[in-house]
């Protein structure tokens, strides 16, 4: 048998893979249930944070911290930035994951839809993804330092920056958010 | 008739019993209004199974003019398997028109893509030119089949649990078929008496699925959602995009403070 007919076997495996991954129950976050709206009340929730998060990542503080505390202070303070990164990594995801979801509900719903948002949206999932993992797996098994605030500072305030704007953008846009929660009720009743 | 072993010849009329019961149920829930091409692929299975059966009673089971009918039917039978995982796929994700518009070019183009891979990777010879095509077309038919629920998972469209049952009855028979088709191409004649009897047993236990999936009657006129105007779409998009952009280069800026410590 030639090489190539066993082509044949491996394109029949990684079939079988995607339809078990396909098929199986979609994984969402509990969020899900008020996705539309959620958006603008988790960015509200990370602006009232900003303050303490920054704080966390200072390096002032942690160069303070090396030169004067005990070691083992010092070693838990590192634990708890590392749980804090991991916190903030969580909610990045759950941001990235309530605009997917309002981006699936938009697409479901649209007469038209364009396939060059719709692929550039499944490249960054697909990118997103796989950062966000290869992160989340190097700070839990300690392989990465937790970043300094000289990394993270600028772009907190300018995420700071963005959500301002972003939560002035959603109230504009609260009429079209109304109107598509409701087709999504109408939706989920269906789907029941 | 004599080559034919009993086992073989025992699941030659369980096929032919199921298949039976299969287009009696779709008849008594009149689930052949709702999905025609399957009714049409069930009857025609069932044709298919009493032609060959006369053939061999008359002509014998090796005879060259068996299996040229055998692969004539054979070629009407997946056409219309094709029409009916085609019906489906329409079923669950045409209401959705946008989704719709781009699933079925995806479709259409996957279909078209693997079928000339079939092509370009089997052998050249005609003696294998049936079988090939048959190979191609059920690769294209489990292909299109995982691109759709990769579809309804992206999407999270629902699908009915019958429908879902029918297609994975369509998916695991075309992914059995293409291996089946594969070795007999590679030992040919060895395995020929086997490649019968386990394409029998696929085929079986696709029925007994189909038969599950269709006890009950299916819903006939499917839900159509109420769109959105075609505005939204266009302005909010770009503009999601852009956020989960936003939200990637805030992923890589993490990545480079991590960096940057170490």
């Amino acid at each position: 048998m030639s090489l190539l007919l066993y082509s044949f076997f491996a394109l029949i495996g990684l079939l079988l893979l995607l339809f078990a991954w396909s098929v199986r129950s979609p994984k969402r976050p509990a969020r899900r249930s008020s996705s539309v709206g959620a958006v603008g009340e988790c960015e509200h929730k990370h602006v009232t944070y900003l303050p303490q998060i920054r704080q966390t990542f200072s390096k002032a503080d942690y160069e303070f911290l090396s030169k004067n505390a005990p070691p083992g202070v010092l070693r838990r303070v590192h634990r708890e930035r590392r749980r804090v990164a991991l916190a903030y990594l969580e909610a990045l995801r759950d941001d990235f994951q309530s605009l997917l979801q309002m981006a699936r509900v938009i697409a479901v719903l649209s007469p038209e839809l364009e396939a060059v948002h719709e692929f550039e949206r499944l490249r960054l999932t697909a990118k997103f993804t796989c950062q966000y993992q290869m992160i989340r797996w190097k700070l839990l098994g300690g392989a990465a330092p937790v970043p300094q605030l000289s990394g993270l500072s600028d772009f907190v305030s300018g995420l700071s920056v963005r959500m301002e704007a972003a939560m002035k953008e959603l109230g504009e846009r609260a009429a079209v958010a109304a109107a598509l929660a409701s087709s999504m009720n109408r939706r989920g009743l269906d789907a029941g | 008739m004599d080559e034919i072993v009993t086992f073989e010849r025992a699941l030659l009329w369980l096929t032919v019993f199921l298949n039976g019961g299969l287009l009696v149920s779709l008849l008594y829930r009149k689930n052949h209004r709702v999905v025609p091409f399957f009714f049409a692929y069930a009857f025609l299975n069932l044709l298919q199974g009493f032609v060959l059966f006369g053939s061999y009673w008359i002509w014998g089971f090796a005879s060259p003019l068996s299996n040229r009918i055998a692969w004539a039917t054979q070629g009407l039978v997946i056409i219309f398997r094709a029409l009916a995982v085609a019906e489906i796929c329409r079923r669950v994700l045409g209401k959705y028109r946008g989704i719709w518009a781009l699933a079925w070019r995806m479709l259409v183009a996957t279909a078209a893509v693997v079928l000339l891979y079939s092509w370009a990777v089997a052998k050249g010879s005609w003696q294998f030119a049936v079988l090939n095509s048959d190979r191609g077309l059920e690769l294209a038919i489990a292909s299109v089949i995982v691109i759709f629920f990769l579809f309804t998972y992206h999407y999270e469209v629902t699908m009915e649990t019958a429908v879902r049952t029918l297609t994975i009855g369509f998916f695991l028979y075309s992914c059995f078929f293409v291996l089946n088709d594969t070795v007999l191409e590679g030992w040919s004649h060895k395995y020929s008496t086997l490649w019968n009897l386990l394409g029998a047993l696929a085929f079986v236990a696709s029925l007994m699925l189909w038969n599950w999936a269709l006890w009950r009657r299916l819903p006939e006129n499917a839900f159509e959602p109420e769109m959105l105007s075609n505005g939204i779409y266009r302005t909010l998009a770009p503009e999601i995009n852009n956020r989960l952009k936003a939200l990637n280069e805030q992923l890589e800026h993490f990545c480079r403070a991590q960096r940057n410590r170490s």
